[in-house]
């Protein structure tokens, strides 16, 4: 090995061992949300369909979020939204509030729309999420924010397969 | 031929203080990542309103003259409840001396109130709304996380500040080189 790189390996490894990995991070890098337009047609059953947006967080290794103190609000409230769908997630059992759901690593949650048509425009989902660091700290509630754009032309239930665009797609 | 081995060595040796200095972190006090500039008055401090068990309204400032403990937490935050029995140790242990114990949580008051009883905490539980957790993050605590500890000298200016668990012999330790008893 190059006598140069195997220094410089090496002092990285002694460099990333001694870093401060128990400094708790900022809750948005803690847990990163995004957001996707989804729209899928079931196989199971035939004509079912899924309409909505997907928000998937990534979650630090030994963090956690609570699954049932998840808020999500989204603006401009002219688009009509389902209540949103949440895996049902891991248990932690806490001796005094008892059995909580939770989320590690990854997970999606469905917001589905509850209208046929919805307005093309950028929309903001407001999120307001808790979560922790394994053993060492929590987060109070903390607001997140991500934007997409529904595109012109986007339709929902019962639009022909064809008449879909493609999410991200530009307004027409 | 033999030219990398000063190269490699220096490297190892490298390695090695970062293997020594990981585990030396590792066997530390919880982590304490510095707090962030405290941007309050005591004057403020004193004045900040909460409610009590019964929804009395209840200020800081009742405490003058002691240094004060001002304990911020959640009944949802395991952390915070981890550490609160070492506080009601040294709550008895300091009671005489000059030093109040207080805990402020944004949180449900009925819990509040169960918590305190069953784990027999024996310095006041308030809580608050919103101005909980903006009092706390004005007093340093940035990432807005619990639980968050702030000693008080007795006019209310802030000494320590402490982010995540408080270790109960630390604090000890902090509350006899404040008080010097």
């Amino acid at each position: 090995m190059n006598p140069l790189l195997a220094f410089l390996a090496a002092s990285l490894a002694g460099a990333a061992l001694a870093a401060p990995a128990d400094k708790p991070l900022d809750p948005n890098l803690a847990f990163r949300p995004s957001a996707t337009l989804v729209y899928a047609r079931s196989t199971v059953g035939g004509s079912s369909e899924r309409h909505g947006i997907d928000i998937e967080y990534r979650i630090a290794p030994g963090y956690y979020l609570y699954r049932n103190r998840l808020r999500f609000q989204v603006s401009p409230a002219t688009l009509p939204m389902g209540d949103p769908e949440l895996p049902p997630g891991l248990e932690i059992d806490d001796p005094f509030v008892g059995k909580s759901p939770i989320f590690r690593e990854r997970v999606t949650i469905h917001l589905p729309f509850a209208a046929s048509v919805v307005q093309p425009g950028r929309y903001v989902v407001k999120i307001v999420a808790q979560g922790c660091a394994e053993d060492r700290l929590c987060y109070s509630p903390f607001p997140q924010e991500v934007a997409l754009t529904i595109p012109a032309g986007y339709r929902t239930f019962g639009a022909p397969p064809g008449a879909l665009p493609t999410p991200g797609s530009p307004p027409r | 031929m033999k030219g990398w081995l000063p190269f490699a060595g220096i490297g190892l040796l490298a390695a090695l203080a970062g293997v020594a200095l990981w585990l030396a972190g590792r066997q530390a006090a919880p982590p304490a990542p510095p707090p962030g500039p405290v941007e309050v008055s005591a004057a403020a401090i004193q004045s900040a309103r909460f409610a009590d068990g019964d929804g009395n309204a209840r200020m800081l400032g009742q405490f003058a003259g002691k240094v004060l403990v001002v304990n911020f937490w959640a009944t949802w935050c395991t952390p915070c409840r981890e550490e609160m029995p070492g506080f009601v140790k040294l709550q008895s242990q300091w009671q005489g001396r000059g030093v109040q114990f207080v805990g402020i949580a944004q949180d449900d008051p009925a819990k509040v109130a169960a918590f305190g009883r069953e784990l027999g905490i024996n310095y006041p539980l308030w809580h608050g709304e919103a101005e909980v957790m903006d009092l706390s993050r004005r007093l340093g605590n940035r990432l807005g996380v619990l639980p968050h500890t702030v000693l008080l000298d007795p006019e209310g200016r802030v000494i320590d500040t402490r982010i995540g668990k408080f270790d109960e012999a630390t604090l000890d330790s902090r509350l006899s080189a404040i008080t010097g008893k």
